[in-house]
């Protein structure tokens, strides 16, 4: 036993202070710089993978749950005792539900290229995207106010929030928006806003079809829009009206 | 020697381990090396050579080099601060021109292509950060109301003023693409004595720096043409842009 332990400190220390460098990353809100140059990696490590997506398939009947976690690892021929490979337990299942329902809106979702000689606007194409990310949340979404109060943990708000903010940011890129301004962060929080208010709306939602879900998401689409454009009007009035005055100024003989 | 000896010995026992206990060889790596980062889309770091050789595997196309997470985050902030700083250029410089135009109508046509340079930089920039997928930064508005109040605060000073904030302006910028050149061309080195490549991306965003840092430096030229060294307090009004513009730049590559 002494000589294993003599020989296993160094690893271990070593993978310790791997991990604490990789601490500050866990709370970086974007992902930086993306690449066109090479595939990205798979979000998740082979082995929990293959855990939690088995997992996932139980939780229409076991909700997220510790018991789903278990039946997955039992699927995937681990014992249950594996599931401590998650640290975050019922948390991680619930995470990766959400990373791979963001990550397969890039497939799920297609825009024909103008086609019809009509062309498909930023706004409906963030609705059609927004609209597909809920709907992914249909199979589970008898269960998906347990979800919904572990990511209110205070522990995992952040991470929580973290990821509405990067499905955000997917639906914007993949509806082709390419603004980068202050818009830019007005645009991601307004849609997080709205997103997450419709799926609570959708947990309660008892229509056929989730018609009802739909309305609602149109209804918040379009007051953001009246907003937008309430907003934006007064800016460019503001800037028109301090630009004349300028000029008006100019006119006179002012030395500005 | 010890990381030598440290990546070696789990590696040698390992196997027998695997043979043993199907169920324990997933866990020991699992707590030693599969960080949180994997899942947010990143490449593994440099220094953690097995895994790197892992993601080589992914590469789309043969031969390019994945970038670790140190790159990629010096990428995002500079693509940010170059948007933030050409953003700011374009501001000043449609700021002086009325007022300078005004008093030295001969300066027209230099202000016009000095501020279409500087839109075409800007162009390509807020192309670069949208395609890469680059947070801009949350100063936007500071800076647009700053670099405005810049520009019109020292054309209104006088012609020699308004040359000398684009000579303190383009000095800073100069110097940092400068910078951001020689960290690309240092990774493009390293990454092609192992015998990889940056990739189309990287080669295209080194040109481009370049080309850019090569017309601010001209601007700077024009500038000091211009009699930018007459300014009355000179030292004290470039120090102080120069002093802004670094701050300005501290701040943009954070936020």
């Amino acid at each position: 036993m002494a000589p294993i332990r003599l020989a296993n400190p160094a690893p271990v220390l070593g993978a310790f202070r791997a991990s604490s460098r990789q601490a500050p990353r866990w709370n970086c809100m974007w992902r930086s710089y993306h690449s066109y140059d090479y595939n990205q990696p798979p979000p998740f490590p082979a082995a929990e993978s293959a855990i939690l997506s088995r997992a996932i398939e139980h939780v229409p009947g076991y909700g997220f749950t510790v018991d789903a976690l278990k039946l997955g690892a039992r699927d995937a021929g681990y014992l249950d005792a594996s599931t401590n490979l998650l640290p975050r337990g019922v948390f991680d299942l619930v995470d990766y539900h959400l990373v791979m329902q963001r990550l397969a809106l890039k497939d799920s979702v297609q825009f024909p290229d103008a086609e019809g000689g009509k062309k498909v606007g930023v706004g409906s194409k963030v609705r059609t995207l927004t609209l597909a990310r809920l709907r992914a949340n249909e199979p589970i979404i008898h269960r998906w106010q347990e979800a919904l109060a572990i990511m209110a943990q205070p522990t995992y708000i952040p991470p929580s929030l973290a990821e509405l903010a990067r499905l955000a940011d997917e639906i914007w890129f993949l509806a082709g928006d390419t603004s980068v301004d202050t818009s830019w962060y007005t645009k991601r929080a307004t849609l997080s806003a709205i997103y997450s208010a419709t799926e609570v709306f959708m947990t309660q939602d008892k229509s056929s079809n989730f018609k009802e879900t739909e309305e609602f998401l149109d209804a918040r689409l379009e007051d953001n829009m009246k907003l937008g454009k309430a907003v934006g009007g007064f800016a460019a009035w503001a800037d028109f009206t301090a630009h004349s005055a300028v000029n008006v100024l100019r006119s006179k003989g002012m030395r500005i | 020697m010890s990381h030598a000896l440290l990546s070696t010995r789990p590696t040698a026992r390992l196997p027998s381990r695997r043979i043993a206990y199907p169920l324990l060889d997933f866990l020991a790596p699992s707590i030693c090396t599969s960080g949180p980062r994997s899942r947010f889309h990143s490449s593994a770091p440099v220094d953690a050579q097995p895994a790197a050789q892992a993601h080589v595997a992914h590469a789309g196309k043969p031969g390019v080099r994945p970038l670790n997470d140190d790159q990629r985050d010096f990428l995002d902030s500079a693509l940010r601060v170059n948007q933030a700083g050409e953003l700011a250029a374009v501001l000043i410089y449609a700021a002086q021109t009325p007022p300078v135009v005004r008093s030295h109508p001969h300066l027209r046509p230099l202000m016009k292509h000095m501020y279409d340079q500087e839109a075409g930089h800007f162009k390509t920039f807020n192309a670069l950060i949208a395609k890469h997928r680059v947070r801009p930064t949350l100063m936007y508005p500071v800076w647009k109301a700053a670099a405005t109040a810049l520009g019109w605060g020292t054309a209104v000073m006088g012609r020699e003023a308004a040359m000398a904030c684009t000579e303190a302006v383009e000095t800073e910028i100069g110097t940092h693409y400068n910078e951001q050149v020689r960290v690309l061309l240092d990774w493009a080195e390293k990454t092609e004595k192992r015998g990889e490549s940056m990739g189309e991306e990287m080669t295209a965003l080194i040109t481009e720096l370049r080309r850019i840092r090569d017309e601010e430096l001209e601007h700077l030229d024009h500038a000091v043409e211009h009699d930018a060294k007459e300014a009355k307090p000179y030292e004290l009004l470039t120090n102080v842009i120069r002093g802004g513009c670094r701050t300005a730049i501290w701040i943009s590559e954070r936020v």
